[in-house]
């Protein structure tokens, strides 16, 4: 939908919080190491010396970097976005969308089980996180029972993703509702850029076996497509006790891209997906039909979807352009009852420039979802069948106030089944003093929206024993009156491009967050069939937050055949309940997200042909769980043999043999992640 | 904050041996931006190409390196061929966005994200003298004559000779020796 502008990615350490002080002067004691020793290394080759006196031959042997030209649009950039790029993918050695997240500093990564995650930016992480908007080109994949992502229904192919660019911080004004603590927007490949065949088969010690079968062809002079087949099947992991754990997962994926240059004017992207997966999970749950009784069973998950979209683009004869973007979702989710959803998405955009100093972009947009959710194994849905039609409208104008400032006003106007109208304001002010260097500021209002499970839900928490023989339910409705989460956000960043090989950018930032849920115990009543008390609890909103942080990251290109990328990001959550609000552990909820995090990752060419990547990702402890602290380390080798085969091998978690990273898994008991070795082939034609 | 330090350190020590790591990688390669280069072989395309002499007015008429659609290289382009000659030309560059605009243009680039957009004006600039550098896959078959492509980090020249020909572009054979031809 929205071409956000393509930015750099990047992360460099430029430690200025004073709550940290500890620890940046560990690392920059790390760096300063680095740093004498890397000095030998560095390149000799002067930026300024003329390359028009080289021989063609010497032209040709030169390895080129495409750093600046992305740089350059990130300088005018008045948000915090990060950008994962393909080489990044490849490089990682990483299996899954959700471990590639781990390279954005402010994003938490979890994960609960073999197939899923608790993923947030900012905090307030959870399996069921309900901040951040998630996009595949465009197309939010958000469910619609939850207002949050099952992360492993989003199974695209790593190759085929062009890049992945992560805004932290409000995105309501463009992107609308939810995206309250930011936006992840994955974006494939256009199928011009994957012409060929590619097989990629990959085997480790955690993972059976996974594998991708591609072709990509022309159809005839104007339009070219992709069409792929993937399967993968994961072995189960342990469980905290040491048993094995029912997580195991397989699944497979059938899809296609179609892109078309209709004319000068006119392009056009079709694209589908066809995915069905089964997997399982370790459940500790009340069994509703049967009370008082709580089971812990292995429940089967499975999955089975489908979506299709088509992006017309048509440039007028201005310059400017319009595009129009439809999609259609559908799926069936069985996994402690049966979810189908249908979702239908149409948004419509026109880009342009207003005189010489405005750039203007105007969206109007409808979503349809309509969702059933039956058979749940410890309550209901009443009703369990709701549409929402969501209508929202945009305007968004960056206006050049002088040579060096521009501002950015935007707002998006929403109307949703469960609240209304909804307004979600922005304004960016983007400063660049100098060539290369960039601060900005800037102040949004988001919302989340209620969803099913918020309105409509009724389920049996926990069952309270009692002495006399009797027992007791704790039983959480959803509320109808329940009002959209706010959030009111202050940014200011810097950005700074030291040198060509050298860049960093900072950003901090303050969010107030009004009417959060919370549970609100009621007056207990005796219920019949079997005789019990009911201990009530429905949704409120009855707490506030006040959240601040910061984000560092940075890159480095030592030398033309080193680069390392740090980050470092701390989070302060402070969550209080009202003083009418009875809720016990809404303050607590802030303990599922880390306070520190910190990463660095160092990819080398030792040879042309060979290539060494290491990474290293620290995550603080979580108070709530509670979690240990734990460092991820992750190393792979790659080799390319001739023109078209590669060859790796990785090591993931090599520091210890298994860690745990998450506890509160909602029914959901965690496993370990284990240490694993992963080979891959994969061979282009 | 133990768990903290600990993370740390490891952090450290992964650095120290990466930093050991990149001494073994060794000598290091000659590095440069993308468009840098791009833009300098662009200046080299006037000393290894002849024009037939229609192309120019006179004798010291200069070379005009003309850039179609969206421009790439910042001021890279400017940069790199401001008081440069070759025999008594000078260097103008401009940038275009009709075949109209194009005529006295001697080499024209197409960015990669322009060449679709910018087809029907490639199309009609087929058999005028004017050299059409590209950089996207299918540049040649589209009528383009030379195509820039990136191979192992560095960049690599592709030349349809036919296409050449047919713009009376004399090609030395120094440059077809380092590039990869084809004629269609």
């Amino acid at each position: 939908m929205t071409p956000m502008r393509t930015l750099a990615a990047s992360s460099f350490k430029a430690p200025e919080t004073a709550k940290s002080s500890r620890l940046v002067r560990l690392t920059l004691r790390g760096l300063a190491v680095a740093l004498s020793v890397c000095v030998v290394a560095a390149d000799p080759t002067d930026r300024s010396e003329d390359l028009t006196n080289l021989s063609l031959d010497d032209l040709m042997n030169i390895q080129v970097t495409s750093v600046s030209k992305k740089e350059q649009t990130l300088s005018k950039t008045g948000a915090a976005v990060y950008v994962i790029s393909q080489e990044d993918i490849r490089r990682s050695g990483m299996m899954n969308i959700p471990d590639l997240l781990r390279m954005v500093p402010g994003v938490n990564v979890a994960r609960l089980d073999a197939n899923s995650w608790a993923i947030s930016i900012r905090g307030f992480n959870d399996r069921y996180s309900n901040k951040v908007l998630v996009l595949i080109d465009g197309r939010s994949v958000y469910s619609g029972v939850f207002s949050g992502v099952y992360w492993d229904q989003q199974n695209v192919p790593l190759e085929n993703i062009d890049r992945i660019e992560v805004i932290r911080g409000p995105g309501g004004t463009v992107w609308g509702a939810n995206a309250v603590n930011g936006v992840i927007n994955i974006i494939t490949k256009n199928s011009k850029d994957t012409q060929g065949g590619l097989i990629t088969a990959e085997t480790g010690s955690e993972e059976s076996l996974e594998g991708l079968a591609q072709y990509g062809g022309k159809i005839g002079t104007k339009g070219t497509f992709r069409a792929f087949g993937n399967y993968f099947n994961i072995e189960p992991a342990s469980l905290v006790g040491g048993s094995e754990g029912a997580d195991g997962w397989h699944g497979s994926h059938g899809g296609f891209r179609s892109d078309w240059v209709l004319s000068a004017a006119d392009t056009l992207s079709v694209q589908g997906d066809l995915i069905q997966t089964a997997e399982g999970q370790t459940v500790t749950s009340v069994i509703a039909n049967q009370l008082p009784l709580v089971q812990t069973f292995n429940d089967r998950i499975r999955f089975g979807g489908g979506d299709l979209q088509a992006q017309y683009s048509h440039t007028l004869a201005d310059g400017s352009e319009l595009t129009l973007l439809s999609s259609f979702d559908r799926s069936r989710r069985d996994e402690v009852g049966a979810n189908v959803e249908t979702k239908i998405n149409t948004d419509l955009q026109y880009h342009f420039k207003l005189g010489g100093r405005q750039d203007v972009v105007a969206g109007v947009g409808y979503l349809l979802t309509d969702e059933t959710f039956t058979g749940l194994i410890d309550g209901y849905f009443s009703p369990d069948r709701f549409h929402d039609s969501l209508f929202s409208a945009f305007l968004q104008d960056e206006i050049e106030l002088t040579h060096n400032l521009s501002l950015t006003l935007g707002s998006k106007l929403e109307h949703n089944a469960f609240t209304g109208f909804e307004f979600e304001p922005t304004a960016q002010l983007v400063w660049t003093p100098v060539k290369r260097q960039s601060v900005w500021v800037s102040a949004a209002r988001a919302i989340r929206q209620p969803s099913p499970l918020d309105e409509n839900i009724h389920v049996a928490a926990s069952i309270i024993p009692s002495d006399a023989g009797g027992f007791g339910v704790v039983q959480i409705s959803g509320n109808p009156d329940l009002k959209a989460e706010n959030v009111l956000d202050y940014e200011l960043g810097y950005r700074n491009q030291l040198n060509r090989r050298m860049s960093f950018d900072v950003s901090t930032f303050f969010s107030n967050y009004t009417d959060l849920r919370t549970t609100e115990p009621g007056a207990p009543f005796v219920a019949t069939n079997p005789t019990h008390l009911v201990v009530p609890e429905m949704w409120g909103n009855l707490a506030r937050a006040h959240n601040f942080g910061a984000e560092l990251s940075g890159s480095w290109d030592v030398t033309s055949r080193w680069r390392l990328n740090a980050g470092f990001s701390v989070l302060s959550m402070n969550i209080t309940p009202d003083a009418s609000s009875r809720d016990t552990t809404v303050a607590l909820t802030g303990g599922y997200s880390p306070k520190h995090q910190a990463q660095l990752r160092s990819s080398v060419r030792l040879s042309r042909r060979l290539e060494w990547d290491t990474s290293a990702y620290f995550v603080g402890a979580l108070s709530n769980g509670p979690v240990p602290a734990y460092t991820r380390l992750d190393t792979r080798l790659g080799w390319t043999m001739g023109e078209s085969i590669s060859f790796s091998v990785s090591g993931q978690n090599l520091l210890s043999p298994y860690h745990l990273e998450f506890l509160n898994g909602t029914l959901v008991q965690p496993t370990l992640v284990e240490r694993s070795v992963v080979g891959k082939v994969t061979w282009r034609f | 904050m133990a768990l903290l330090v600990l993370g740390i350190s490891r952090i450290g020590c992964v650095l120290l041996a990466l930093t050991v790591a990149a001494g073994i990688a060794g000598a290091d390669e000659p590095s440069a931006e993308e468009y840098q280069v791009k833009a300098v072989f662009l200046f080299n395309f006037a000393k290894f190409v002849e024009w037939p002499a229609a192309a120019f007015k006179s004798g010291d008429d200069p070379f005009e390196i003309c850039v179609l659609g969206r421009n790439p290289f910042g001021t890279q382009l400017e940069d790199v061929v401001r008081g440069k000659t070759v025999g008594k030309r000078t260097f103008v560059v401009r940038s275009v966005s009709t075949a109209k605009q194009a005529a006295g243009c001697h080499v024209v680039f197409v960015g990669g994200s322009e060449q679709k957009r910018v087809q029907p004006v490639i199309d009609e600039l087929k058999g005028a003298s004017i050299l059409t550098v590209g950089e996207s896959a299918d540049f040649l078959e589209n009528g383009g004559i030379v195509n820039f492509k990136i191979k192992d980090s560095r960049v690599r020249i592709e030349i349809n000779s036919q296409c050449a020909e047919r713009a009376q572009l004399r090609i030395s054979s120094k440059l077809l020796s380092l590039a990869d031809v084809s004629k269609k």
